[in-house]
């Protein structure tokens, strides 16, 4: 009877565990070419910021989307958010600023418009869209830069009498509409004993009725400003925010990114069922129109 | 003398037969190598993430660098721009621009792209001359 090999199978397999470690653990492929998915958490936030602040710059929103998704993110308007959160946490305030500010537009699919500067007559009506460019696509880019990768000026001419016959120009300048001032649909005054005393809350909604994490509130009063964000406390909601007044103090509150003004905000003295009396609170609703 | 002649022969065949065994031992040695070898570099590579931006493909680093000079034109703060491009590691803003630069024009990046980047890069360096 014939003897099986062990000798040869035990051989085969010390020199694939060998083959393996040196593949895996002594020298495995060096990383080149990496995407941006592959990034660290903290390189993909510093990605993200550099992404908001070149749509602050340019307006070109596609392009913005279309570098979002390289970081391969489930939900980028989550992500943002919670960035602008980390972001507000660490004092970096105008970083935070224009990560919210994509935030917006992802949310509203907002664009930014070039103003065109024409240096015809009015007889010539130029409508252009965002002159910036993708840069050219990598053959093999699994991405949707490939699918907007040049420069497309949609001009729409109408043309009745074209006094100035050089070709028009419009300027690079882009004008960031990041969405219509919040206007204050709601403020009610909050008399619940189970609240702190002279508690302001404020909620932020975008346009599309989803709370704004991130945004920027000024609170000012006769001697004194300060400034406080929504987002900090997710339990409650992204767009919410709040802050403890003091009595006999009368507060005014805006949103740092426009809105409407609450003036003459007191905090309330309320009463219990019992008669006991305490302060109340304030809530303060904004959306954007 | 015919005792002799044949414990000789068995002493060759089982000689022949070590020698061989030993040769079909390295062989299996060497093809469990080169199997590891293969399913590790090849089938199924050690997964990579948690890197650092160098390790991006010239296009997106050239892309982050366009992003960083977009944001420059408006922001005309070449401090701002070289801590954003400090995540490439420890060459110089403006050698990581100019690196941008050299590819974007190599690769047909758009004229206004380049231009852009251009001026970054201008920026950069003569941030670089006043620290």
């Amino acid at each position: 009877m014939k003897r099986f090999p062990f000798d040869i199978l035990i051989s085969l397999l010390l020199g694939l565990g060998l083959g393996l470690a040196y593949a895996w653990a002594i020298s495995p492929l060096r990383v080149v070419d990496a995407d941006p998915i592959a990034l660290r958490t903290d390189f993909k936030d510093a990605y993200r910021s550099a992404i908001a602040a070149s749509y602050a710059a340019t307006g070109n929103l596609p392009r913005a989307e279309a570098r979002l998704a390289l970081l391969g993110d489930a939900n980028s308007l989550d992500t943002l958010n919670s960035q602008a959160q980390r972001l507000i946490a660490s004092g970096e305030f105008a970083q935070a600023d224009l990560v919210v500010a994509l935030a917006i537009a992802l949310e509203d699919g907002t664009t930014l418009v070039a103003a065109p500067t024409s240096t015809t007559d009015n007889a010539t009506i130029i409508v252009k869209e965002s002159t910036a460019t993708l840069p050219p696509p990598p053959p093999d880019l699994p991405f949707q830069f490939t699918e907007t990768p040049q420069p497309i000026d949609t001009q729409v001419i109408e043309t009745q009498a074209v006094i100035n016959t050089a070709t028009p120009r419009p300027t690079r300048t882009l004008i960031p509409t990041v969405g219509a001032p919040f206007a204050l649909i709601a403020q009610d005054t909050v008399c619940d004993a189970t609240l702190p005393d002279g508690l302001l809350q404020v909620l932020i909604f975008n346009s599309s009725r989803r709370q704004i994490a991130g945004a920027r509130i000024i609170i000012t009063w006769a001697n004194g400003e300060e400034q406080f964000f929504t987002g900090l406390k997710p339990e409650i909601g992204n767009g919410y925010a709040d802050y403890s007044m003091s009595p006999n103090t009368t507060y005014t509150v805006l949103l740092a990114s426009g809105s409407d003004i609450a003036s003459e905000l007191t905090a309330p003295t309320c009463q219990t069922p019992s008669g006991e009396t305490f302060l109340g609170g304030i809530k303060l609703t904004f959306q954007q129109p | 003398m015919i005792f002799c002649g044949v414990v000789e022969e068995q002493s060759t065949i089982h000689q022949i037969m070590k020698s061989s065994r030993i040769f079909f031992i390295i062989i299996a040695l060497i093809a469990g190598i080169s199997m590891g070898l293969a399913y590790g570099w090849l089938i199924d590579p050690v997964d990579f993430f948690d890197l650092t931006p160098d390790t991006l493909r010239a296009d997106y680093k050239t892309d982050y660098v366009l992003m960083t000079a977009e944001a420059y034109r408006t922001e005309q703060d070449p401090g701002l721009a070289a801590r954003r491009l400090a995540i490439f590691g420890s060459q110089s803003p403006s050698a990581i621009a100019s690196q941008g630069l050299n590819y974007a024009r190599a690769n047909g990046f758009a004229d206004s792209d380049i231009a852009l980047i251009q001026e970054l890069v201008t920026a950069l360096q003569a941030w670089s001359g006043i620290q």
